[in-house]
Parts: structure tokens; C-alpha cells; sequence
């Protein structure tokens, strides 16, 4: 199977500016030996990345975290040990990564933030939180706004921001709600759903440049 | 970069939110439409052949599937020929009923699908735009932003992931 290589390094690489999920020093077992190697990992999402250094271009490898268990590991050779169980097919288990922390509370916290993963929690928690949003928005009689990519601007705390910046940021602002103005004038013509799916479209275009 | 080919194997038999038999061209110049069946499973894109097994991918109905020969032709269904990971992409239509699918780092290797109907094709863009964890994440700090400003309360505190750094406000800065 080819896992096309550049979608991924893309999201490694072009998430950069943002922080990650998590990051730190583990020890990790090699798979056939007791050894354990200091490697730099990056949580983002439902992947880890593990470099051999910190600031490394391309990651050394990567695991697929989407449902799988991740346990501490109370029989180790180092202290503050765990494992990542990954999803095997047809019902075996599939490997077993054996790392560890340099500390308890590095422990604590990696357990915890590999605990959170998985999309498919993400995916159930969602809907909750749109639908109290939704119910929120009509009791007080605000119009809801169907995209969190635009507000992810203005919700922005407040930095100091060249005029350029603020230039840019504002300017995008000002045509999603051009688009919206279009799109209210347009949408009695059109119908809900469609133009839910042009506002969305034309949002996403503005936000993708 | 190693990764486990397993993992993502097992991956792409988990249920997926869209699976259908659509036409794909890849990026690169000269590449020819090849039907595939396509599997989105959370935020990862799988592409199997068509030809291969009665049941064909596995977790969607093959043209015989359902039948006691189906299902053991499943269990030992194919592996999917490629896999492409959704972060970071645009995805756009493309006239009549087709889609595109680019890395925002190569905005100009697009890898292009076609769709039966301009409803499919809508269809499988709206779930593509949703599917990456980045997206899911925007929507999920926005959500909790709005309800906190219009309630006064951390909806994410009863789930007890308040604290999560992935959940923070801060994570919407571009």
C-alpha cells in the first residue's frame, strides 16, 4: 500500500507555527532489542511522530493512534514506562510500542494526551456541542455562524499585530461577509441546503488561501 | 519515514464515513482515470482496486456482497492501494461532478475523483472538508468559545478534558 509520504510531511511540516498536541523527549525500545533510544515525539491529532533530534526535517517514523490502548507499563526495565497498543487486522492485536518518560509527570501527562486521540471521540463529542450551540443560538435569537474556520480569526486573542496583519485578517473578515450578504439575498431563490453548501464553499475557498 | 504498514491496514477496514466506487486520476502529468473504490475512515483517504474479490473492499458492498461467499471473500479482501492523509488539504469541485483533493504546501499536484452525480459529489466534499482532526478541533474550540461567552460555563468540563491543551482557544491562531 502506498501511504502517499507528502500528504503527511505536509501536515508534520505545515503545522509547524502551531504548537503541537504534545512534545517531548520518550525513550523508545527498538523492536528486537532491549535497547532503549531517546527520541523526539510530536503528537499531532491521532498521529506521533518520533524524530532522532529535536528540529529534525523529516520524522523517523509515525503511529497511527486511532483507537488504540495505550496502558502503563509497570513491569519494565525503565521506570516510567507505557505502552502503545496499535489495532491489529482481523481481530490480532497488532504492535506493541514500548516507550517510556523521563519523569512522572511526563508520564502523567502523555497518558493523558494519548488517552484523548482518537477522531472518532472527537467525531461523537461534536455533534453534542454543535446541537447546545444551535439551541443556545435560536433561544437568544442570534444567528449562528456555520463556520468555526472564519471566527477562528476573530476569536483571536488580541496581540500586537502589524498593520499588515491586521490588514489581511480584516480583510478576509469583511468578504466572508460579503459572501454571507450575497448569499442572504441570493438564498430565497435558492433554498436552505444549497446555499448552506455555496456558503460553506466559497468560506473554505477564502480560508484555504 | 517507517510507519507500520498493519496499522494503517487495519485502519482502512474500520467503517468508514463515505465509501464509494468513483473514477481517480492522480497528480502527476500524463495519469489516466482508474475506477477505485474509495474508503474515507476518519481523517485518512484508502483506494482499493475494484477488480479484485466478489466482496471487494472491505466495509463496503461489493456488486454480489452479503451472501455467505461474499463475506468469506471478504475476510480475505485486499489491501487498499494507496492511502492519503486529510490535514491540511483543499478540496474543491471540479465541473461537471468531480473533486479535487490538494496539500496546501503543492497547491498545484491536485489529485482528482470523479463522481456519478454532481449530489455525490457534493456529498463527498462536504464529508472530505469535515474529516481532518484540524478542522474537527477548530470546530470543537469554536463551539466551546461560543457556549462559554453565551452560558458562562465550560461545556467541555463535564467531559473532563478542560484542561486539554489541544482544546485551548489559543490553538485557533492560523
Amino acid at each position: 500500500m502506498k501511504l502517499h509520504r507528502k500528504s503527511v510531511l505536509s501536515f508534520f511540516h505545515g503545522c509547524r507555527p502551531q504548537a503541537p498536541d504534545r512534545e517531548g523527549i520518550l525513550l523508545k525500545k527498538r523492536a528486537r532489542n532491549t535497547s532503549y533510544q531517546r527520541r523526539w515525539f510530536v503528537l499531532r491529532g491521532n498521529l506521533l511522530f518520533y524524530l532522532k533530534h529535536r528540529g529534525d526535517h523529516t520524522p523517523l517514523g509515525l503511529i497511527l493512534l486511532e483507537n488504540c490502548q495505550v496502558e502503563p507499563h509497570l513491569k519494565a526495565t525503565e521506570p516510567y514506562a507505557f505502552t502503545i497498543l496499535t489495532p491489529g487486522v482481523e481481530g490480532r492485536s497488532g504492535r506493541a510500542y514500548k516507550l517510556a518518560a523521563e519523569n512522572q509527570e511526563a508520564l502523567g501527562a502523555w497518558l493523558r494526551a494519548l488517552g484523548m486521540v482518537s477522531c472518532r471521540r472527537l467525531a461523537v463529542l461534536l455533534p453534542a456541542l454543535e446541537a447546545q450551540y444551535l439551541e443556545l443560538c435560536q433561544a437568544a435569537g442570534h444567528e449562528p455562524t456555520s463556520s468555526p474556520e472564519c471566527c477562528g480569526y476573530l476569536a483571536t486573542p488580541s496581540t500586537p499585530s502589524t498593520f499588515q496583519e491586521l490588514h489581511e485578517r480584516f480583510g478576509k473578515e469583511i468578504r466572508v461577509l460579503q459572501v454571507e450578504h450575497r448569499g442572504l439575498q441570493t438564498a430565497s431563490d435558492n433554498g436552505g441546503s444549497r446555499f448552506q453548501a455555496k456558503l460553506e464553499q466559497e468560506r473554505n475557498q477564502f480560508v484555504d488561501e | 519515514m517507517r510507519y507500520n504498514e498493519k496499522e494503517l491496514q487495519a485502519l482502512s477496514r474500520q467503517p468508514a464515513e463515505m465509501a464509494a466506487e468513483l473514477g481517480m486520476r492522480g497528480p502527476k502529468k500524463g495519469s489516466v482515470v482508474k475506477r477505485r473504490l474509495v474508503k474515507l475512515v476518519v481523517n485518512f483517504l484508502f483506494y482499493f482496486r475494484t477488480d479484485e474479490a466478489e466482496g471487494g473492499a472491505p466495509g463496503v458492498p461489493g456488486p454480489r456482497g452479503g451472501g455467505p461467499a461474499g463475506s468469506a471473500l471478504t475476510a480475505l479482501s485486499p489491501q487498499p492501494v494507496g492511502a492519503l492523509l486529510l490535514e491540511r488539504c483543499r478540496v474543491a469541485q471540479e465541473e461537471p461532478s468531480g473533486f479535487s483533493i490538494s496539500f496546501l504546501e503543492d497547491p498545484e499536484r491536485k489529485y482528482h475523483f470523479e463522481c456519478c452525480s454532481e449530489g455525490q459529489c457534493r456529498e463527498w466534499v462536504d464529508a472530505l472538508r469535515g474529516a481532518s482532526y484540524e478542522f474537527m478541533r477548530r470546530s470543537l474550540v469554536f463551539y466551546r468559545s461560543e457556549i462559554q461567552k453565551m452560558t458562562g460555563k465550560d461545556p467541555l468540563e463535564q467531559f473532563g478534558i478542560s484542561e486539554e491543551a489541544r482544546f485551548q482557544l489559543s490553538g485557533l491562531k492560523a
